[in-house]
């Protein structure tokens, strides 16, 4: 094979003949791989040639993703390797490192390619001949398809395809991949240009010879085949602008002005918010209703005893935990991709792009952490748009810090029941409103705080370059878009969930164990005579002497001894010994030690902290989304005392630090376990939960200690 | 003196003579087209100082200020 003249390799390695080895095996599948710049419709063109893909996952060692799918062509398997979009063959990121050692044959578990395929974006020939260019000097087989040439042509553009085939001296094939026109002529072209010895085109050198000897060989490099590419092209590429501007350009006129388009993203971003927030409540509502029918099913079949609780409260309950998540996930990557597909969300990325760089992250994080205020296992999924692994890793590490749908119930309860109903300056500005919105503000102050830390520390190294192409307005494809939400719910579901299940049943087993029946009559006899004794020190007057009055009849009945005995249960458990263990650590805090096993059985969830506090204050499963629930838990709650006195739990610090450490903390197990399977790595879930569970402490401290001094 | 892209009114063209610097940064601006000869339009910017908005070779790019900084220009 022909060595390329003046190319830069670049990792200056050569490529063992293919041909040879291919001719051996006729029935091996051929390997091609797709290679492009992004926004090329290298996805639709992906999706029109293999379908859904046979293999998804990461490449080894890193958190690029790796696709592949597999055709058959006249009777010939090509197995087609997606590689992540790429501007250059010169590797400054973790996913163009990926491109050029899968083009080299170089990754364990990846086939060597036997050719490539070079998406290339008609409307922007110039930009997209600068990788094809270098993709063609590796010398294999080569074959260019040229998509996007209705836009093209919308915007006066005509190529010559023919002639530029001669130039680059390699077959180019239009394509229209959503409407399959030269999904074939490609195919044939592919097995055509397998096993041929390509040689590529010339005219490098003469160029390099031109550009200022001063600057960087790469950066030669770069200026020279610029030149070189404007010299192939002449002649080739004929502009006619239109008379009239296209619609697709009309639509980002819209986009882009100053007022308009500022309001449209407004509008888009509270749509999508609104969307996961309150779209997905129904569908997760159902999910949960169907999810206790089998557990009702489960119940009826199985005999009382262990293996019933563990089927129910352990596998039921997981899955059904796990399953609860879809909705937000599909919802989110409905809106992610089509964003994606109309080239919007680089446009999102851009105009946020000042106000989260201020903090040590970048635009592209923006919708990662918006989406985070509903779920932050959506949210982190949806930090796969960063393609910057920096930005990327920072951006996982703090969305949990965001105030998720499941915190929003702790903040509603603790300010409506513990927050003084008083106006703030205005009369229509109440106190609990003022309180509800700064746990947010805690949430979002947190997440930059952590974020220009880790910055300027752990993740400090050079500025990465943020040079973004900012695509035109384009129509999304519904098969990519709906590719995309299958494949995010896909392996959420088996990556995430199976893990998700086995991270529950250990929690239900905590929660259950030891049990031992005596022990915990005992505590029931113990509590009821500990009840009676307050009651018969307080003056028949006092504002408690009714709860109080009503907790001790209730003992008399079956619900209210079965809702002791849970509760003596929990508090026995090993949860509930290592929340009395806590209990010095919860001090500081100003919590009780049932406070602490109720933070400690929140640690997998945080959903189930009201219905924990129900279960421990005896009051059984109450459901605090209804209204009698929640009012008959805030009555507990209010007068519940400690140990022995007739001190009062919860007290306006107390509940302002309760809030502030649901704030913070990590509470919530498949967050953990989706930055594992995000990161591909142990190390930063057990980082995020560390730090965070640290700061949650800090802060509740503070909140604490700083209320009750100023409140007296 | 050479004026950089960072001082290029909103809506007008400049013709690029010049990226200085020899890092990664630099070199994915000449990857992108910013190379010298080429004519830059500057399409608009995004709030509160944000990135600039540039149209170049029939396609549009986002680069930050201090990055259009180092691009140097003809009117």
């Amino acid at each position: 094979m022909g060595e390329p003249e003046g190319s830069v390799r670049p990792d200056g390695g050569s490529l063992p003949p293919r041909q040879a080895r291919l001719g051996d095996d006729p029935h091996r599948p051929i390997v091609a791989a797709l290679l492009g710049n992004p926004n090329t419709g290298k996805s639709t063109l992906f999706t029109a040639l293999a379908g859904i893909p046979t293999r998804v996952g990461n490449y080894p060692g890193v958190t690029v993703e790796e696709k592949i799918g597999r055709l058959t062509h006249r009777g010939r398997a090509i197995d087609l390797i997606d590689l992540p979009g790429t501007y250059s063959l010169v590797p400054k990121s973790p996913d163009e490192q990926v491109v050029v050692d899968v083009l080299h044959g170089r990754l364990p578990g990846v086939p060597a390619p036997d050719c490539i395929v070079i998406v290339a974006d008609a409307t922007n020939l110039e930009r997209n001949c600068y990788l094809a260019t270098q993709a063609l000097s590796l010398g294999l087989p080569t074959v260019v398809a040229l998509t996007l040439g209705d836009a093209a042509a919308d915007k006066g553009i005509t190529i010559d395809v023919e002639e530029l085939g001669r130039r680059l001296a390699c077959p180019v094939v239009r394509v229209v991949a959503p409407a399959r026109q030269g999904i074939e002529q490609l195919g044939d072209r592919i097995l055509a240009a397998v096993g041929s010895t390509p040689t590529p085109p010339r005219g490098l050198d003469a160029h390099m010879a031109r550009v200022d000897a001063r600057h960087e060989p790469a950066a030669r490099e770069a200026i020279a085949r610029y030149a070189w590419i404007e010299e192939l092209l002449a002649g080739v590429v004929r502009h006619h602008p239109p008379a009239r501007r296209p619609l697709n350009e009309r639509i980002d006129d819209l986009l882009t002005h100053r007022v308009w388009g500022t309001l449209i993203f407004a509008a888009t971003m509270l749509a999508m918010f609104s969307a996961i927030f309150w779209l997905a409540t129904p569908l997760m509502d159902w999910i949960s209703l169907g999810v206790d029918a089998v557990a009702g099913a489960v119940e009826g079949l199985l005999p009382p005893g262990a293996i019933r609780s563990l089927v129910v409260d352990g596998v039921v309950a997981g899955v059904g935990g796990v399953v609860v998540f879809v909705p937000q996930i599909a919802m989110l990557f409905l809106f992610v991709a089509v964003l994606e597909g109309c080239g919007y969300l680089s446009r999102a990325a851009f105009l946020m792009d000042r106000l989260l760089c201020g903090v040590g992250l970048g635009g592209k994080s923006f919708i990662p952490l918006l989406s985070s205020f509903a779920c932050a296992i959506p949210g982190i999924m949806a930090a796969r748009t960063i393609e910057n692994p920096r930005d990327r890793l920072l951006t996982i590490l703090v969305a949990p810090l965001m105030s998720c749908s499941a915190r929003l119930p702790v903040y509603l309860l603790l300010c409506g029941a513990f927050v003084p109903n008083v106006a703030v300056g205005v009369p229509w500005l109440r106190l609990p409103a003022v309180v509800l919105a700064g746990m947010y503000a805690v949430g979002v102050a947190a997440a930059a705080l952590v974020s220009l830390v880790l910055s300027r520390t752990v993740f400090f190294g050079p500025p990465q370059p943020f040079v973004m192409e900012l695509p035109g307005w384009r129509w999304p494809r519904p098969a990519v878009v709906l590719e995309r939400v299958r494949e995010a719910v896909w392996s959420f579901l088996q990556n995430a969930g199976t893990l998700i299940v086995a991270v529950s049943i250990v929690i239900w087993a905590l929660a259950s164990y030891p049990h031992d029946d005596d022990s915990i009559a005992a505590e029931v006899a113990a509590g009821r005579a500990s009840l009676a004794a307050r009651l018969s020190e307080l003056p028949a007057g006092d504002p408690d002497h009714g709860e109080l009055a009503e907790q001790l009849a209730a003992l008399d009945t079956e619900e209210g001894i079965e809702a002791a005995r849970r509760g003596a249960a929990q508090r026995q458990s090993l949860l509930g010994r290592m929340g009395r263990l806590v209990e010095p650590v919860v001090r500081p805090l100003g919590w009780d030690w049932r406070l602490g096993c109720a933070a400690i059985a929140s640690f997998p969830a945080r959903e189930v902290v009201l219905g924990t506090l129900g279960v421990i204050y005896n009051l059984g499963d109450v459901d605090p989304g209804e209204e009698a629930g929640a009012s008959a838990l805030v009555r507990r709650l209010r007068a519940a005392t400690w140990d022995g006195t007739n001190r009062k739990v919860f007290t306006l610090p107390v509940a302002l630090s309760i809030m502030v450490f649901f704030a913070l903390c990590a509470q919530c197990a498949s967050t953990l376990v989706v930055i594992g399977r995000e990161t591909n790595s142990w190390l930063w879930p057990a980082v995020t939960f560390t730090y965070m569970t640290v700061l949650a402490w800090l802060a509740a401290f503070a909140t604490y200690q700083i209320a009750a001094s100023l409140l007296g | 003196m050479p004026a950089s892209l960072e001082e290029v009114a909103i809506g007008s063209t400049a013709r690029v003579t010049d990226v200085a610097g020899d890092d990664p940064t630099t070199l994915r601006l000449l990857e992108m087209g910013l190379t010298p000869g080429v004519n830059v339009r500057v399409v608009g910017t995004a709030p509160l100082g944000g990135p600039l908005e540039l149209e170049l070779r029939g396609y549009r790019l986002s680069i930050r200020r201090h990055d259009a900084a180092r691009v140097a220009i003809a009117k």
